[in-house]
């Protein structure tokens, strides 16, 4: 495992250990050790069916894990119902109670601890928090899905738990409304001080927001690392593979010098940091982010390749070119024609040899 | 809602009402007519209403069928609820099986049922037998059967199914993340019930409530034949009227009041209940 991706980070306030939780045949997560420190933005990145939301469910208390340890500033929580954990979510399809104003959707969980004399002050407070204070009196069928969207995040904070959950909360929203809402969230989150566990399947947003993305594969956990070193450094073919653009060539590890590896790949012998625990004979994958290949460079191409398609976005284009039977992603600022040959740089010192995922 | 739609729901409508209107018209008629020798003689006579409106007899039994209806209703609903609510969380393949079994007492008939209930209640049927076996009671307990007793849990029982089905059908319309979102906010379950599933589900309460208490009220046969002295009901009077008695105006005039008075009742009932926020929230979003 990679010490190195530890953040230094507050003290402990989530533990979860070993924890398993199995849906009839299909195991939804497979004995997973997580830690979220105080304060922390962590996100839970993956595809659907990884059991990134199971994992949510679990520390909500709405899933009841099958094996494992869970605890919250040490206490363990398997005995805690979820109206007495110190813990709030934010919904995917936000939840909120049709039948009740956004000030009562707000004053929700205090008017069930009964009278709390500043509870309008309160109310208005969360409701400033999100921008919408001016919309108190209305009903959630009257909102927007933004609208609807801040209401929920103000419900969810009002009480001032100690871990906030939030599900896929800006997926139903388009994407203008995503970019404004992750700023005013990763703001949100800075000011109040509260940790968040976010879930998503969208790794620009997790990117965007984290300061620790625990990557999730068939209940596993694949990463967890700040979002540079997953992006960098991806833990095996799987990350790299759903992180980004890059091409993935299949290859195996000929010699090895402490971080340093050279790998044996149809594109020929490339050298490049290698992932801990790879060793020379292993089968490996070496991962070349498009940004670390150019059609430009000095001195002699380190490959030819031929244009097999090209998709032109405007101030750039997109190029897969072919190289030995393996096509390769580059952005380039004009655009090729198909078919032509196109000499290429490799920046194999930012590439990365890494793990075959299992 | 569309011209369109609106004007494919007219012949309906037309049917609806006419069929109701006109009986109900020949009873306003009826009401006011006299009758010598056994012969019904068209005329404008307050003979009838007269007699109803001194009639404590009368007043009596339609404020038992009111409160007949009333509490028919209220015991089915406190019932209903925790079954509707079971109802729901049960696999899909269940459900159909579970709705099959719940409305197994309206296959097999009225009357048929009324006599298993005297067997099941009677001194010496099945409750008095076990209990005094057991050694819990010497005497067989005489209030099981043919009394208010034995009226209250037979109606309860026939019109449960009605009461479940609605409130089930509304329930299920609940959102369960709505329900989770309560107890996230620190609801316990007793909180989520009363603040977001029973709210969200008056619509659903409010039809189950209207069909038993109209059922029940109007309900004859069950008094009669298991409520022993305390079964009189109006419509059993409204049937010795029209058919011993044959005081025709007299029983349409009877007829007449105790459908106006369950009519008022039942209106006061759907406007408690629909004008709850909860319902507003899931039937009036427009």
């Amino acid at each position: 495992m990679e010490k190195r991706t530890e953040p230094a980070l507050s003290p402990l306030l989530l533990a979860m250990r070993g924890v398993v939780k199995t849906f009839g045949r299909s195991t939804a997560v497979d004995g997973i050790d997580l830690d979220v420190p105080e304060r922390a933005f962590l996100t839970l990145l993956g595809p659907s069916g990884c059991g990134k939301t199971t994992v949510l469910r679990m520390i909500a208390g709405f899933e009841t894990p099958d094996s494992g340890d869970m605890r919250l500033d040490n206490t363990p929580l398997a005995a805690v119902p979820p109206e007495r954990r110190p813990v709030n979510t934010v919904f995917q399809s936000y939840a909120l109670f049709p039948h009740l104003t956004v000030n009562e959707n707000v004053a929700f969980s205090l008017k069930l601890r009964g009278g709390i004399p500043d509870m309008a002050a309160r109310v208005r407070r969360a409701l400033d928090a999100v921008h919408m204070a001016d919309f108190g009196d209305r009903y959630p069928h009257q909102l927007s899905g933004g609208q609807q969207q801040r209401v929920a995040v103000a419900r969810a904070i009002i009480a001032e738990p100690r871990l906030l959950l939030l599900d896929e909360p800006l997926s139903a929203l388009d994407r203008k409304m995503r970019g404004h809402l992750q700023i005013e969230l990763k703001a949100l989150q800075r000011r109040l001080g509260i940790a968040f566990v976010y879930v998503t399947h969208d790794q620009e947003e997790a990117f965007a927001l984290s300061d620790v993305v625990v990557v999730m594969n068939k209940g596993r956990i694949a990463q967890k690392a700040d979002p540079q070193t997953i992006y960098s450094r991806p833990a095996d073919s799987f990350v790299a593979d759903f992180i980004g653009n890059s091409t993935l060539v299949k290859g195996q590890v000929r010699e090895r010098h402490g971080d340093v590896a050279t790998i044996d790949t149809p594109l020929g012998n490339v050298t490049a940091p290698v992932a801990d625990g790879l060793a020379a004979g292993d089968p490996a994958v070496l991962v070349i982010r498009p940004e670390l290949l150019s059609a430009r460079g000095e001195g002699m191409a380190t490959l030819t390749g031929t244009v097999g398609n090209c998709v032109f976005q405007g101030e750039r284009s997109m190029i897969e070119a072919e190289v030995a039977g393996v096509s390769l992603r580059f952005a380039a600022e004009a655009p090729y024609s198909i078919g032509s040959s196109v000499p290429l740089w490799l920046d194999a010192g930012r590439s990365f040899i890494t793990r075959v995922a299992t | 809602m569309t011209f369109r739609q609106r004007h494919l729901a007219l012949p309906v409508a037309v049917a609806i009402v006419a069929g109701c209107l006109a009986p109900l018209a020949v009873l306003v008629a009826f009401s006011f007519y006299e009758v010598e020798d056994f012969d019904l003689i068209p005329a404008f006579s307050f003979r009838a209403w007269g007699e109803l409106a001194t009639s404590a007899t009368d007043w009596f039994l339609i404020g038992k069928a009111v409160l007949s209806g009333v509490t028919t209703t209220v015991f089915t609903a406190l019932l209903g609820y925790p079954v509707a609510l079971a109802l729901t969380r049960l696999a899909t393949s269940a459900k159909g099986l579970a709705i099959i079994v719940l409305l197994t007492p309206l296959y097999t008939g009225e009357i048929v049922r009324i006599y298993a209930w005297r067997i099941v209640l009677g001194g010496e049927g099945l409750v008095n037998t076990v209990l005094q076996g057991l050694g819990l009671i010497d005497e067989p307990l005489k209030f099981l059967l043919f009394s208010p007793f034995t009226i209250g849990l037979v109606l309860t029982y026939n019109n449960l199914p009605f009461m479940v089905l609605a409130i089930w059908v509304s329930a299920e319309m609940v959102d369960r993340r709505l329900i989770e979102a309560a107890r996230d906010l620190g609801a316990r379950p007793v909180d989520a019930f009363f603040r977001v599933i029973f709210p969200l589900t008056t619509p659903g309460l409010a039809a189950g409530s209207l069909t038993v208490f109209a059922l029940s009220a109007g309900e004859m046969l069950t008094p009669s034949l298991l409520g022993g002295t305390s079964g009189a009901t109006a419509m059993a009077l409204v049937d010795n009227l029209f058919g011993t008695a044959f005081d025709w105006p007299l029983a349409s005039a009877l007829a007449l009041a105790l459908l106006a008075t369950l009519f008022l009742v039942a209106s006061a009932m759907a406007g408690l209940l629909l004008r709850l926020k909860g319902a507003r929230a899931v039937i009036g979003r427009t």
